[in-house]
């Protein structure tokens, strides 16, 4: 519980922060948005030019893309912080967070939400909502299932951004780690099964992008079966407890340099 | 100008300080080189040709692109042009007898041949662990043409990332917001992901009017052989034109900024 107000007050603190430039946040949604206007507009072009891709239609295409930014965005929204950790690593201050009798994960991780991402997120959720039930007529309790794999989803995001903060604190390069991990989740956009083997299995089951991205959209259309429903959580719980001790392991070897 | 040869010189040692950093830059790139590979070649899986692309030519493209984006948009941090106006750094180039945008215009370039370096290398070991099929049919008024646009090109997109990064003059803790909106459309419009050839007529023609792919997708086109003739005269003009444009606009807001800077933070 009190790591849960501790969180609050970061989160209300870090909205407060970003508000204090409406201008430029908005600047940045309308890049988001563009962005995912203009990619939008290129799977269709692209659907245009091949009759189907991966044996998936247009429409499971774009509701792929569009869960893709679902999840994309959640973590953005609620791992924001990881972006700057760096300083917090090089100057030394992360002294002044270990010090605290709090989790020092709830600040690096969950410190610094992100209003912009949450702006958004809203409007993908609607978007996705509306597009699933005019495209795709699924049952309701299908909804139930995919918002879960969603969750699922966010926890394997957050064992990422964890590893990227252990080997933050190893060897510092923090920036350009996190932006390797965005490099490689920009592969999903589209459908795992679009890529060819060896790549599909390596990114469905050694680095679990596919689970993350693809399988919520596929239990929704009907194309997962239980036992990858299954395998999907139970990957995720593993991944989480690796990235935690990984975490505490790295943070054994954090020389509070410069401080 | 030997002052400008010992800030290369430097900025060529600096760059293998953080060699971590430098190699990890390069994976990223690497990286993206490799989505779009597997990307088109999953695609083509469905059909020999897609938009008038040939599996050989798409992939000839996309390492093209790397060299390109090599070439062109390879930086150093230029995020620090923000940081040094807001945090009032600038004031310490000011007062020293070099050119500020000089003095950028050369770290970058130093930038630059590091990275052309890296891509060639990569390109190289790229395709002999994948030895896709490639299209190279250029001539030599394709290269001198693809030297001629790199060198519009490169200041060109210098000038443009000035242009977001002088914001700071203005609005000093966020130098980041426009060059975010900037980055979106070069990975968008310019055509790292996909050939513009794939935009409908109408579309190919409205970004012909953007400074985007001047950068990464006409470079490319006529490395390739794609542009020839009146056609590659057009473009290089057009080109030209957009980094006279830029000029013009980086120069103005310099100068405005310079008047309201307060060297706030010293």
């Amino acid at each position: 519980m009190k790591n849960f107000r501790v969180w609050y007050l970061y989160s209300i603190n870090s909205f407060q922060r970003t508000l204090t430039n409406r201008f430029i946040t908005l600047v940045f949604v309308v890049s988001k948005f563009i962005r995912i206007a203009i990619f939008l507009f290129f799977l269709n072009l692209l659907l245009q030019g091949v009759s189907s891709l991966a044996g998936y239609t247009r429409e499971q295409i774009i509701f792929f893309y569009l869960s893709f930014n679902l999840i994309d965005t959640g973590s953005q929204f609620l791992f924001r912080n990881v972006y700057s950790f760096r300083p917090l690593i090089v100057s030394g201050d992360l002294d002044l967070i270990l010090l605290k009798p709090i989790n020092p994960l709830i600040r690096v991780l969950l410190g610094g939400m992100d209003i912009m991402d949450g702006i958004m997120l809203l409007i993908i959720l609607a978007v996705v909502v509306y597009f699933g039930i005019t495209s795709l007529s699924v049952p309701v309790f299908f909804w139930l299932g995919y918002f879960l794999l969603i969750i699922n989803s966010i926890f394997i995001s957050a064992a990422f951004h964890i590893f990227v903060l252990g080997f933050g604190v190893v060897t510092t390069s923090v920036d350009h780690l996190i932006l390797i991990y965005r490099d490689l989740t920009s592969l999903m956009r589209i459908p795992v099964d679009v890529y060819i083997e060896p790549l599909r299995s390596l990114l469905t089951f050694v680095i679990p992008l596919g689970v993350m991205y693809t399988f919520p959209p596929k239990f929704l259309i009907g194309l997962l079966s239980w036992q990858l429903i299954v395998l999907s959580f139970i990957l995720s719980v593993v991944f989480v407890l690796i990235s935690l001790v990984f975490w505490s392991r790295c943070l054994r070897s954090y020389q509070s340099a410069s401080s | 100008m030997r002052r400008y040869l010992a800030v290369f010189l430097i900025d060529w040692q600096n760059q293998f300080v953080y060699r971590l950093n430098f190699l990890l830059w390069r994976l990223r790139n690497i990286l993206r080189l490799l989505m779009t590979f597997f990307l088109w070649k999953g695609i083509y899986q469905t059909g020999s040709a897609v938009f008038g692309f040939s599996q050989p030519q798409m992939f000839s493209y996309i390492l093209l692109v790397l060299l390109v984006q090599s070439i062109i948009l390879s930086a150093p941090s230029a995020d620090n042009i923000g940081g040094e106006i807001g945090s009032g750094d600038l004031s310490n180039y000011l007062v020293k007898p070099i050119s500020y945008l000089k003095y950028w215009f050369v770290r970058d370039l130093s930038s630059k041949l590091l990275n052309v370096i890296c891509a060639l290398i990569e390109i190289f070991l790229l395709w002999l662990i994948f030895r896709p099929e490639l299209v190279l049919n250029f001539s030599v008024s394709s290269l001198i043409g693809f030297l001629l646009i790199c060198l519009v090109s490169v200041p060109a997109y210098y000038f443009l990332s000035l242009l977001t990064r002088f914001v700071s003059f203005w609005n000093p803790e966020n130098t980041w917001g426009l060059s975010f909106l900037i980055i979106i459309f070069i990975e968008t419009l310019a055509g790292s992901i996909f050939p513009l050839d794939i935009l409908p007529a109408w579309g190919k023609l409205a970004v012909q009017f953007t400074p985007f792919p001047y950068l990464i997708y006409y470079p490319a086109a006529i490395f390739l052989g794609k542009i020839t003739g009146f056609y590659l005269l057009r473009i290089l003009l057009q080109a030209f034109i957009w980094m006279l444009i830029l000029f013009f606009f980086a120069r103005l807001v310099w100068i405005k900024g310079l008047r309201v800077y307060g060297a706030e933070g010293k």
